[in-house]
């Protein structure tokens, strides 16, 4: 397993191994593949054993239905008619492709296209498989599913992986050995618990981001302990094990009463309810006439200062959800209320929607012009906002350019500008590595401090527990729960924080490692 | 739902209405044409396409309709002067000639429902594959790319609308501006994954040999039995052509349509021809009628007077 983040090399050096995609530039050294240099294998024997998946499921798929993409490989390296249809039944037969064989691609879920790909990467019997992300734009159960037949692979055929990930809760309990890569460097190599304790020492405090839940738990309540290494946790099971262990060793079990103490400081200033900025009133929503309804009834309301979390399933209407909100869908029943003399901001899960023009700066211009700013003030205006979303470097460089994230930060800006009092943001955290993340949401409550209110849909529930004010479920087209976290996910048995399903014993309330934290520090302080 | 003819392996189909078309133009003959309407129509009714029959019949027979009434007025061979329009002449051959050119649209329209409906994009490009490989797989790509790009124009439509490129609002230069600028977007976004596209096809081998073709049609017994037939059937009107039979003069002069030992025989295949896959789609529909009688035919004698479990239900 390859972690790193984002920019520091690891999609580079996947293609280093994978001959037809080596990029282009000046290279030193050699790799080998089974002792013979990678450079001098026949081009049939270098497509074939090594087979390699990317980031993006839409955009590896060649031809337009399921048999004929598995088909595309084999038909590549000229295999006989009988080779290939036994090779594809019995591919189809593993990953239960066999519904879908005659539908076309654009049919399938993105977690059912990335399994295409795999499956026609498979059916070239590789011996060594390569993964650049390949979750990252899938949703978490679609990811898990991935991540397991990844798993499965490995175990039932020992095939050789290797992933870059940013998914680290599930792919690093299951990883051989782990390598860390900084600008281009390896930085550690090792096995996932030598991992983790590297990452214990205090210099690499940065790496914990990497880490697992559980282990993260583990190394902020006791850092100077020497454990052997097979006591270090892992997944949530070993963490909530180890957590007992530690519980029962001595140490005074934190009262819960503690922990709702200290969540109430936290969020008192939210607890006065005003009047809503942006309500939906029984909204009814369909995409057809003769289509199923999206939305049904909806009420959900967004009030000033907060980050409201929208969570749900896949397809349960969370995008149309924000489309109805900020008035780019309309509803065929029901009504939206925005309160008087202000904006909503939408940004949608793909940035590449909202740029037209070649730099980065010209992008903000044209917007600015459209928003009804004057040239003179539109400029401190734009300076203002590349400071805050850090674009200065990058003001000349054409959109497409840019990294995710960069581009994800380029279009808020854009919406920026329109000054809308209230954004609504399409599954902003999907594909960005945690460091990102965390600056990702520093960036959220800066806005939120500068009174602007925030709506979100997302997966993450890692993230909706840490830094959501509400949070709100979308089930079957209405918002079945709603509550601030700590209410909303401790009365959730699976749909939680990991932490939370580790310390639920102990403290039902917790949601992330900090949550714990306080509430051990404050026992802790009684003694 | 796909059985009967539209089971069948793509060269029965491609024999079939390459013959039709063929006839369709060469046989101007009004009993020949009205046969091969009268058959492809019976073929979609009992493929339950009636609806989709009906629904364009507006439309083609006002297409060919216009043809029967334009032609004499355009054309004016012919001997027998039948009544002066505009003090032009309208003559009977004009008309019959205009007559049966609408028999000719009527046929070419339903041969291309009836072929629509039974030759689908993987069956032609399965033909098409054959003859032209690189070719068929840069059209399969292609196909793939019009329903992506609809989506893809469709969702930055709904965006760049925020920032006020709206191709529907505006000023014809406004709006041809913002269109433009939508296509561009468009054409950056999906260049961009294009090079993905080909990364991912490099990867998988593509162009390190010579392709071969996975297919999942197959060439049974019946298959070739029909092509047997559909080929005899067809090759004896068309003998029959040679000869001049099967043509119905009408210019300069009409003349009395004969209909001898030969054209008979002619016809007699000509409709075997037309009907065969008639017969398939009524074989299928009469076996799933006949087998809901009898419920599952069952090598194990049911015994009467027990109360088995299918007796029961009936």
């Amino acid at each position: 397993m390859l972690l790193g983040p984002s920019g520091c090399g690891k999609t580079t050096l996947l293609r280093h191994l994978k001959r037809e995609l080596t990029p282009v530039g000046t290279g030193s050294g050699m790799i080998c593949y089974k002792g013979q240099p990678l450079a001098e294998l026949p081009a049939e024997k270098a497509a074939g054993d090594i087979g390699m998946v990317f980031q993006n499921p839409d955009a590896q798929i060649v031809m337009d239905t399921v048999w004929h993409e598995l088909a595309f490989a084999m038909e590549n390296l000229g295999y006989p008619p009988s080779v290939m249809r036994s090779r594809l039944a019995e591919m189809a037969g593993l990953f239960g492709l066999e519904p879908l064989l005659y539908k076309s691609v654009h049919e399938l879920s993105g977690g059912q296209k990335q399994l295409l790909n795999l499956a026609s990467v498979l059916l070239l019997q590789p011996k060594l498989l390569l993964l650049d992300e390949p979750t990252s734009q899938l949703d978490p159960v679609a990811a898990r599913e991935f991540i397991q037949t990844l798993h499965r692979l490995n175990e039932e055929m020992s095939m050789t992986i290797i992933i870059s990930e940013h998914r680290l809760e599930e792919v690093l309990p299951l990883a051989d050995r782990v390598l860390l890569l900084e600008d281009g460097v390896l930085q550690a190599s090792g096995s996932p618990r030598e991992f983790v304790r590297g990452a214990g020492d205090v210099r690499q405090a940065a790496r914990r981001a990497y880490l697992p839940t559980a282990s993260r738990l583990f190394l902020a309540l006791s850092p100077e302990e020497e454990l052997p290494l097979e006591a270090i946790p892992l997944t949530v099971r070993e963490g909530k094990r180890w957590l007992q262990a530690y519980a029962a060793s001595g140490q005074e079990v934190p009262a819960a009463g503690n922990l709702q103490h200290a969540a109430a400081v936290g969020q008192a200033n939210s607890s006065v309810p005003a009047a809503p900025l942006l309500g939906a009133r029984e909204v009814t929503f369909r995409y057809e006439k003769d289509g199923p309804e999206v939305l049904r009834k909806l009420n959900l309301s967004l009030y000033q200062g907060e980050l409201l979390a929208i969570l749900g399933g896949n397809g349960a209407g969370k995008s149309t959800l924000l489309q109805v909100l900020s008035g780019l869908a309309k509803p065929q029943r029901g009504k939206v209320d925005l309160a008087k003399g202000i904006t909503t901001g939408y940004l949608a899960q793909n940035p590449l929607l909202y740029f037209s023009f070649d730099t980065v700066i010209e992008e903000l211009r044209h917007m600015a012009s459209v928003a009804g700013l004057h040239s003179e003030t539109a400029q401190p205006e734009i300076d203002r906002l590349l400071e805050v979303f850090q674009l200065q470097q990058v003001l000349e460089s054409h959109p497409h350019d840019l990294s995710g994230g960069q581009q994800q930060k380029l279009a808020l800006a854009m919406i920026m500008l329109l000054k809308p009092a209230v954004l609504l943001l399409d599954e902003p955290t999907k594909g960005l590595d945690p460091e990102a993340k965390s600056r990702f949401a520093g960036l959220l409550g800066q806005l939120l401090d500068q009174g602007i209110s925030i709506g979100i849909v997302t997966h993450d529930v890692e993230f909706a527990a840490r830094y959501a004010s509400r949070c709100a479920l979308l089930f079957d087209g209405s918002i079945t729960a709603e509550g601030r976290p700590s209410e909303f996910f401790s009365s959730n048995y699976f749909y939680t924080t990991a932490v939370n399903r580790m310390v639920r014993d102990i403290l039902p309330q917790a949601l992330t490692i900090e949550d714990v934290m306080a509430a051990w520090h404050v026992s802790a302080f009684r003694l | 739902m796909s059985s009967g003819f539209r089971a069948m392996h793509p060269a029965v189909a491609l024999l079939y209405y390459g013959g039709l078309m063929l006839f369709a133009a060469l046989l101007f003959h009004p009993l020949f044409l009205v046969t091969e309407i009268a058959g492809l129509a019976g073929l979609l009714l009992l493929q339950g396409q009636g609806r989709q029959l009906l629904r364009g019949l507006p439309f083609y027979l006002l297409m060919a309709g216009s043809v029967a009434v334009l032609n004499p007025l355009f054309s004016h061979r012919g001997a027998h002067i039948l009544f002066y329009f505009w003090d032009q002449p309208v003559t009977l051959e004009a008309v019959l000639y205009g007559l049966m050119m609408m028999l000719v649209l009527l046929t070419i329209f339903i041969i291309f429902i009836s072929y629509n409906y039974t030759v689908t994009t993987d069956k032609f490009m399965y033909l098409f594959a054959a003859a032209a490989p690189k070719t068929a797989l840069l059209t399969l790509m292609a196909l793939r790319f019009v329903p992506l790009f609809q989506r893809r124009l469709r969702q930055i439509t709904l965006i760049q609308r925020l920032r006020g490129i709206d191709a529907g609002q505006g000023s014809l230069r406004k709006r041809m501006q913002d269109g433009m600028t939508l296509l561009k977007v468009l054409l950056t976004w999906s260049l961009e994954e294009a090079l993905q596209t080909g990364d991912s096809m490099k990867a998988r081998g593509y162009g390190i040999r010579k392709r071969s073709t996975y297919s999942i049609f197959k060439l049974d017994r019946l298959d070739k039995g029909i092509l047997l037939v559909l080929t005899v059937s067809g090759l004896i009107p068309l003998l029959g052509w040679l000869q001049g039979y099967g043509i119905l003069e009408i210019y300069p002069r009409m003349k009395p349509m004969e209909f001898g030992g030969g054209e008979v025989v002619m016809y007699i295949s000509f409709c075997l021809f037309v009907l065969t896959p008639l017969g398939l789609e009524g074989k299928e529909k009469w076996l799933w009628r006949s087998s809901r009688q009898s419920a599952y035919p069952s090598v194990i004698p049911e015994k009467s007077g027990t109360r088995s479990m299918s007796s029961h239900s009936q």
